[in-house]
């Protein structure tokens, strides 16, 4: 089975549970996705991976592993997914389009605060995940979850630019699979 | 009101007032333009503006100024600007199309005939323009909607109804093309006019390309609905969740546990650490190794007092002093008896009253030593004896 020569770099950014996106800024990341692309890399490396217990799953211009024998439970999955809920609901208060592509600086995020109540109480919510007290702090660490879990990046240094990577699709999916039933469903409030 | 009598006076005051007319059309987007600003760029002349007024280049609202609306069109018509999409136009002017086409056909008189052909022809080369003009316009505008229209629902609306638009002026192609190839089949066979024939392929040329864009908007329009769409299923969702995660009944409401037990992505693992031990011949023979080697030793060195290992106390026993004793013999001592004596030095040996007890082998070893050491104070003679088997030689003192 020929493997093409960058799999031991897509390894190792797969296995940390991070993704490879395609609009990623950064050139070498890109590269890896495009190399993944080709259709017969990427049925060698799915087998590739298989046999040391990973599969390579493919989403929309991302791509992530997942592995049947998963260790971890079932509490904590509903811990990452409380707080992805909390930190998604944050910035798609702060702008609706937040998604794929999206760019934004903290400082847009901390000025928006400052006259926006509704943002300023959902971000003082995400304390809990973050054990800091100052707007900018609590905003830092959750920018840096969200680095380590390759859903943003840093695009820009010098102006503190971030850019949305194609894996907050992933994010999406897993709310939009959430099955709400329509009794529940009706008694929420509009 | 008074109006412009002529072109003449119309163009010489739009030049005139070209400053202000300019600044105005760059904010035409921001309501208000006010009256102050715009005395500073007719120099402070309040006669310039109020002639302008006066022949409704511009509006006056309150202490506010705006370029008239038909001559905003105008301008934004001509500098391809507008945002307008008016499809209107375009019927029009199809409408114009037939209607002088039949007058064609009911004048008898050539001269008057050639003026309807002459109208026909410059309408249908309109028609072409307008058509394409009309197109970029919506494609411009689709892609400003998409991108700056920040309320969801009315982005939403807009593109639809850009979509209606678009459905409009592919209506309108569809209706042109119908006019030149099949409606109006006879007027083209007949009026055959080299000119009237070159705009026709122009126009068909225009027509192609416009309906190519329109493909392509319309793939466009599709894709950003569906995008709209999918963000705000997004939100919809993401706002039900939320207030079901506040109430803290989402795990029991819904089947987020089920999804997440399915769900066997590795982010959801502590991020791991190999603990791989460095191979050793790696650190034997590479320089780099051998080089943070060097710099963790110094490190360790600065940081951490290695404890010297402390032997236990010596055992008291090891102390105690033991005397050996062992008795020599001095040989200048029996030297200096024999020189005092008469016997032989043999015979004086095996006679000598050593300290210790000394065998006769001993007694002959310090024989020789003697003879070897004091050979020059020591006479000794050719003569040999005998005893115990041993020959020797008689020694003397000098």
């Amino acid at each position: 089975m020929e493997v093409p020569v960058q799999t031991a770099e897509i390894f190792k950014i797969l296995s940390k549970g991070q993704f490879i996106n395609s609009n990623s800024s950064n050139k070498a990341v890109a590269d890896l996705y495009k190399v993944i692309e080709e259709e017969s890399n990427f049925e060698n490396l799915y087998d590739y991976f298989r046999n040391i217990n990973f599969t390579l799953e493919k989403g929309d211009e991302y791509y992530y592993f997942s592995r049947a024998e998963n260790k971890v439970d079932l509490e904590t999955k509903l811990d990452a997914a409380f707080r992805w809920i909390d930190i998604i609901d944050f910035l798609k208060t702060y702008d609706n389009s937040f998604s794929s592509g999206y760019r934004f600086t903290p400082s847009d995020i901390l000025v928006r605060i400052k006259t926006d109540a509704e943002l300023e109480t959902k971000l003082e919510g995400l304390k809990k995940h973050t054990d800091k007290d100052k707007h900018q702090d609590i905003l830092d660490k959750i920018l840096k979850k969200l680095i380590d879990d390759t859903f943003i990046e840093l695009e820009n240094e010098i102006t503190h630019q971030y850019k949305v990577l194609a894996s907050f699709k992933y994010l999406e999916q897993l709310i939009l699979t959430i099955n709400i039933p329509d009794e529940v469903r009706n008694e929420i409030p509009e | 009101m008074n109006t412009f009598s002529n072109i003449k006076e119309l163009v010489s005051a739009l030049y005139r007032e070209q400053k202000l007319l300019t600044e105005m059309f760059k904010k035409r987007k921001s309501a208000s333009y006010k009256y102050e600003y715009a005395l500073d760029l007719v120099d402070n002349d309040d006669n310039r503006i109020q002639y302008l007024l006066n022949r409704s280049v511009i509006r006056q609202n309150g202490n506010n100024l705006e370029i008239d609306d038909q001559f905003l069109q105008f301008f934004e018509q001509v500098l391809e600007a507008n945002e307008e999409i008016n499809t209107s136009y375009i019927n029009d002017n199809l409408e114009k199309v037939t209607q002088n086409i039949a007058y064609y056909f009911n004048e008898p008189n050539e001269q008057r005939k050639y003026e309807y052909l002459r109208i026909i022809k410059n309408t249908l080369r309109k028609l072409g323009t307008i058509t394409l003009r009309n197109v970029v316009d919506l494609k411009r505008n689709i892609d400003n909607t998409f991108k700056n229209e920040p309320t969801y629902k009315n982005k939403r609306a807009k593109l639809i109804h850009l979509d209606n638009k678009r459905k409009d002026i592919t209506k309108l192609i569809a209706q042109t093309e119908k006019l030149i190839t099949e409606d109006e089949l006879t007027f083209f066979n007949t009026a055959t006019d080299e000119e009237l024939s070159r705009i026709i392929v122009q126009l068909k040329m225009q027509l192609g390309k416009c309906t190519h864009n329109l493909i392509e908007i319309e793939r466009q329009i599709i894709d950003f609905l569906n995008q709209i769409q999918y963000q705000s299923s997004v939100i919809e969702k993401l706002r039900l969740i939320k207030y079901l995660k506040d109430q803290f009944i989402l795990e029991t409401t819904t089947d987020l546990k089920e999804i997440l037990a399915t769900n066997d992505s590795v982010i959801f693992e502590p991020k791991p650490a190999y603990p791989l031990k460095l191979s050793l011949e790696y650190l034997q023979a590479d320089e780099e190794a051998f080089a943070s080697i060097l710099k963790i030793a110094k490190r360790v060195k600065a940081g951490i007092n290695l404890k010297r290992p402390v032997a236990e106390k010596i055992s008291s026993e090891y102390l105690e002093t033991q005397i050996e004793e062992e008795i020599q013999i001095n040989l200048e001592e029996v030297k200096n008896g024999f020189v005092a004596s008469s016997y032989n030095l043999f015979d004086f040996l095996m006679n000598y009253n050593f300290a210790k007890e000394v065998s006769f082998e001993d007694r002959v070893t310090i024989y020789c030593q003697l003879i070897s050491q004091y050979e020059n104070i020591f006479e000794i003679t050719e003569q040999f004896e005998e005893k115990k088997e041993i020959e020797f030689a008689m020694v003397y003192p000098k």
